[in-house]
């Protein structure tokens, strides 16, 4: 019995010690494998386990700021929410998307955006889903939050201007590049126009990240390290905010511009250009029947017409005329004309746009009522090519330099330019269209401030949208009399009865000088002549001349310089001159 | 009185205080699971251990002859609540497998392994079976174990289920039964198996693939597997720290807890606090063989011993094979580690058992 015991007790030894054998090797392998995780995979292990956890969010910076001359902010940036999602979980995306329809309003627009974000690679580990959020929309999905993890709601500042329409054309607005090289960065917007654009290194800013920790939620756990995204500079400019919103008023219904300069240091105070287009949808992504709607726009809303619109300068011309006569010529403005209401040269007609002729005039009557025949006269002794290359003194189809792009030369003709251009000779007749601001002269409305700032200071003025502390400029090398002589003359435009423009004199002790011009369109045929010449208003409005002034203020210590162009509003004195005028007072209560 | 005096002198203190220590890494570990925060899981636990412990000593105290005597009985009480909690019990974690008794969950399916070990310990040293002809008496063992297989199994509660089964053909093994036994029980299972695989649950059969290539899966099935490496693996040589676990803290480790208690471990004292892990259950098992293996004679004991610690030994290393990924992934807690009940009072009753065989061994002598 115990023999038989001991045989199998010493058997249960033997299996106990294969179980033990097991053990071992099950341990051995366990080991090995926790070998294999811990010290051979470490690295490997602790990178996904960081990825896990940590996610970057790119922090982009906050646009410069843009000032008027006075401190008031014209470009400013709100506070935009967006509802981001881990990239991780691009999966859930177009659940979520049918799920939130009906609580946010996904346009077309949000759709492509998101599809673009999703395409590109950065370095972020989010993906907006939304933009704009409304305050609706934001307290309805705070409500509804907890049902879509890895779905939060993130602030950014974005570009915002208040006044929309105003400041459309010199500011310019933002958008996307599309041509971006350093991808990293695909919702930063860019300048795309106007001074966003040229100022856009400044304003940018510098982006920064944020490194955050999550859990396994999509829930934001703490801040682990981040690099602050640094705002870009402000800028200051020149522009006078209350002058550009009376004169973005005052062209109401008109399409046009209006320019103003200041005549020390060529600072533009105030550039409008109608009819205008809304830059804060622009910058917040405006859509495809928006934009086609704003392209095919006979009105052209798009054209900044202060520096790109081109207009015959018509009579303001008369100045660079009368002045090129007296300091190139030699030509003594007392000298008298008979103006019997046309002047015949070769077998050509040429029209005063008095029918009954203002009898005899000299100078500067000529300028002040700006009579047609008493330059045709002059005309007459005139060399075009010496007459163009004074012209570019005062900018007339020069570049003037402005500091926002997409600025026109314009066009000042002469011999060169006609072979060139029309394979034809000079002729004469030409010239006499010449002198009085038609033909083939075009200028901007920037070209004729210019113009008028430079007689007005005697100074090379480089007109300029960013406020400068310190300018110097060149004096324009043309004697101060005979400056003074068109000063003067343009004094009597403004304020003596029978000047074109007395109608719109300052209600100031302080005087505006000016010239008005009317830009004709069409030609006038003979047959039109002899049966009367149509009325303006009798015309289709394509047709109609437009409606041009300049001028300065105060008369006897330059401040302001000042265009206005109306198209197809007839001639200067009926709707450029008042509104320059109402603008002028305006300025001149104000700031003086 | 002397009696218990002299049993509670020569009681192996040393095994004893590995017990603790274990149940200490147990405590530790929650502790960072709940962040420190969740007092009410911390207490429960604490309890847990320190009624634990005190059961263990009772056990230790008590005669082993009260077992051997009693193991048919006890096998009987706990069947009669494993089938009451099959059919009327509470249901958590999906399966019913619960009895409330005034505000305590027990799980008599965990009990029930104790009452198979013992009771198929008693079998085996009173019917000592030879020869191929006495395999006819195996029906009675077999029985004991299919009864409570087939019950959890019902449940569902695979993880337990497997586990009795494993034990009881581990006891079949220890009892010296013949290796055609084996041979047989081995070919009649590869006969079988492609029925089995047919009546496992969809989610079962994920499980099991997903073991060869989680990442075929990584949302899904995969996700837990990935996850619990990433954290092991990320603990490194010494780990992220105590509560600096970010596998663990931030939620991205299921079950942190319970099942996946070993991946915590590993992520926040690296390779060093797993090895030293099972360093101690080593140890344990080892010391363990050392006791049973001085009881020379008495084949109950030896069973009983070698059914306990194979129990608790392949129960660990069946969970760490599972959240390293070398095993699918059955709901199996670490033994004194996790946080659980039943399962954690079951290894304290057996640990009680094997120092009351060192008790009775010590007596002999």
């Amino acid at each position: 019995m115990i023999t038989r015991d001991l045989s199998y007790t010493q058997k249960v030894r033997r299996r106990s010690l294969i179980l033990g054998g097991i053990k071992s090797l099950f341990t051995i392998v366990v080991c090995g494998k926790l070998y294999y995780l811990q010290i051979l995979n470490k690295s490997k292990y602790g990178k996904l386990s960081d990825l896990n956890r940590t996610k970057v969010k790119i922090l982009y910076p906050e646009r410069g700021v843009i000032f008027d001359k006075f401190g008031i902010p014209i470009a400013s940036n709100r506070l935009d929410y967006q509802l981001t999602i881990f990239k991780e979980k691009k999966e859930l995306i177009n659940r979520y998307i049918s799920k939130l329809k009906n609580i946010i309003f996904f346009s077309q627009r949000d759709y492509q955006e998101l599809k673009k974000n999703l395409s590109i690679k950065d370095s972020s580990d989010f993906v907006i889903l939304k933009k704009n959020l409304t305050w609706d929309e934001l307290e309805i999905f705070e409500l509804v939050s907890s049902k879509f993890p890895f779905l939060f709601i993130t602030k950014e500042k974005v570009r915002s201007y208040e006044n929309k329409f105003i400041y459309s054309h010199v500011l310019g607005y933002v958008g996307y590049k599309n041509d971006l090289k350093e991808q990293k960065l695909n919702n930063l917007k860019f300048g795309i126009s106007g001074l966003e654009k040229t100022f856009d290194k400044k304003l940018l800013g510098t982006d920064g990240w944020i490194k955050l920790e999550t859990n396994s939620k999509g829930r934001i756990k703490k801040e682990l390290n981040k690099k602050l995204a640094i705002p870009g500079e402000n800028v200051k400019t020149n522009l006078i905010a209350s002058m550009q919103e009376l004169s973005h008023k005052l062209l109401k219904g008109i399409s046009g511009a209006v320019v103003v300069l200041d005549c020390k240091s060529g600072g533009v105070n105030c550039m409008v250009s109608t009819p205008s287009f809304d830059n804060d949808e622009f910058s917040n992504g405006i859509s495809n029947d928006k934009w086609n709607q704003l392209v095919t726009d006979e009105s052209n809303p798009l054209l900044n017409r202060s520096i790109s619109g081109l207009y015959s300068p018509g009579s303001t011309y008369k100045l660079i005329t009368a002045l090129f006569a007296i300091e190139k010529m030699g030509f003594d403005y007392s000298k008298e004309f008979y103006c019997p209401g046309h002047v015949e040269f070769g077998n050509r007609k040429f029209h005063c746009w008095k029918k009954e002729g203002h009898e005899s005039v000299n100078l500067i009557d000529a300028i002040k009522k700006s009579c047609d025949c008493y330059f045709y006269n002059l005309a007459k002794e005139i060399n075009i090519d010496e007459l163009a290359k004074f012209s570019k003194k005062f900018s007339i189809g020069e570049l003037t330099g402005i500091d926002i792009p997409d600025e026109n030369y314009g066009l000042m003709p002469n011999s060169e330019w006609k072979i060139k251009n029309r394979n034809e000779k000079w002729q004469k007749g030409e010239t006499l269209n010449t002198v009085i601001g038609q033909g083939f002269t075009l200028s901007t409305p920037l070209q004729i401030t210019l113009m008028t700032a430079r007689i007005a200071s005697g100074k090379k003025l480089e007109p300029k949208i960013f406020k400068r502390n310190r300018y110097f400029f060149e004096n324009l090398e043309i004697s101060e009399k005979n400056l003074n002589f068109i000063r003067k003359s343009m004094y009597k435009v403004v304020n003596e009865y029978q000047g074109t423009a007395y109608s719109s004199k300052l209600n100031n002790k302080l005087k505006m000088a000016g010239k008005t011009g009317t830009s004709q369109v069409r030609k006038i045929s003979k047959e039109e002549r002899e049966s009367g010449v149509l009325k303006n208003e009798e015309l289709i409005y394509k047709l109609r001349d437009h409606s041009l002034f300049t001028g300065y203020a105060p008369y006897d210590n330059p401040k302001y310089a000042i265009t206005v162009v109306a198209e197809h509003m007839g001639n200067g004195s009926k709707v450029a001159a008042p509104i320059a005028k109402k603008i002028m007072d305006f300025a001149l209560k104000k700031y003086s | 009185m002397s009696d218990l005096i002299f049993k509670i002198k020569k009681l192996d203190w040393f095994y004893f205080s590995l017990i603790f220590f274990l149940s200490f890494v147990g405590f530790v570990m929650i502790y960072s699971a709940t962040s420190g925060m969740e007092y009410n899981v911390l207490f429960s636990h604490s309890i847990k251990i320190i009624l634990g412990l005190f059961v263990m000593l009772i056990v230790a105290i008590i005669d082993l002859e009260f077992w051997k005597k009693n193991a048919f009985y006890l096998y009987f009480i706990f069947m009669v609540l494993l089938i009451w909690a099959s059919f009327y019990g509470h249901i958590g974690k999906g399966s019913r497998r619960w009895i409330n008794f005034s505000g305590f969950y027990i799980q008599p399916s965990e009990f029930m392994k104790i009452c198979i070990i013992l009771t198929l310990a008693k079998f085996f040293d009173e019917k000592r079976i030879k020869e191929t002809r006495d395999y006819f008496f195996l029906i009675l063992p077999i029985t004991l174990v299919l009864i409570p297989f087939g019950l959890i199994v019902s449940q569902p509660d695979l993880g337990t289920a497997s586990m009795i089964l494993f034990i009881s053909f581990i006891i079949f093994f220890i009892s010296a039964l013949s290796w055609k036994f084996f041979a047989s029980i081995g070919i009649g299972f590869l006969i079988i198996a492609p029925y089995l695989w047919n009546s496992l649950k969809n989610y079962q059969k994920q499980r099991i693939l997903t073991l060869f290539n989680p990442e075929n899966d990584p949302l899904g099935s995969g996700y837990h597997i990935i996850q619990s490496q990433i954290a092991i693996g990320s603990g490194g040589t010494f780990g992220k720290g105590w509560m600096k676990g970010t596998q663990s803290h931030l939620d991205f480790l299921p079950e942190k807890h319970t099942d996946f208690i070993f991946s915590m471990l590993g992520e926040e004292f690296g390779f060093f606090g797993t090895i030293s892990v099972i360093g101690l259950i080593v140890l344990i098992t080892y010391l363990t063989y050392q006791i049973v293996n001085n009881s020379k004679i008495d084949t109950f004991q030896r069973i009983l011993g070698f059914g306990i610690i194979s129990n608790f030994f392949f129960a660990a290393l069946i969970n760490m094979s599972m959240v390293i990924g070398i095993l699918p992934i059955v709901g199996l807690p670490l033994p004194l580690v996790s946080y659980g009940g039943s399962s954690m009072l079951t290894y304290f009753i057996g640990f009680g058992l094997i120092l009351s065989i060192k008790l009775a061994v010590d007596r002999k002598y």
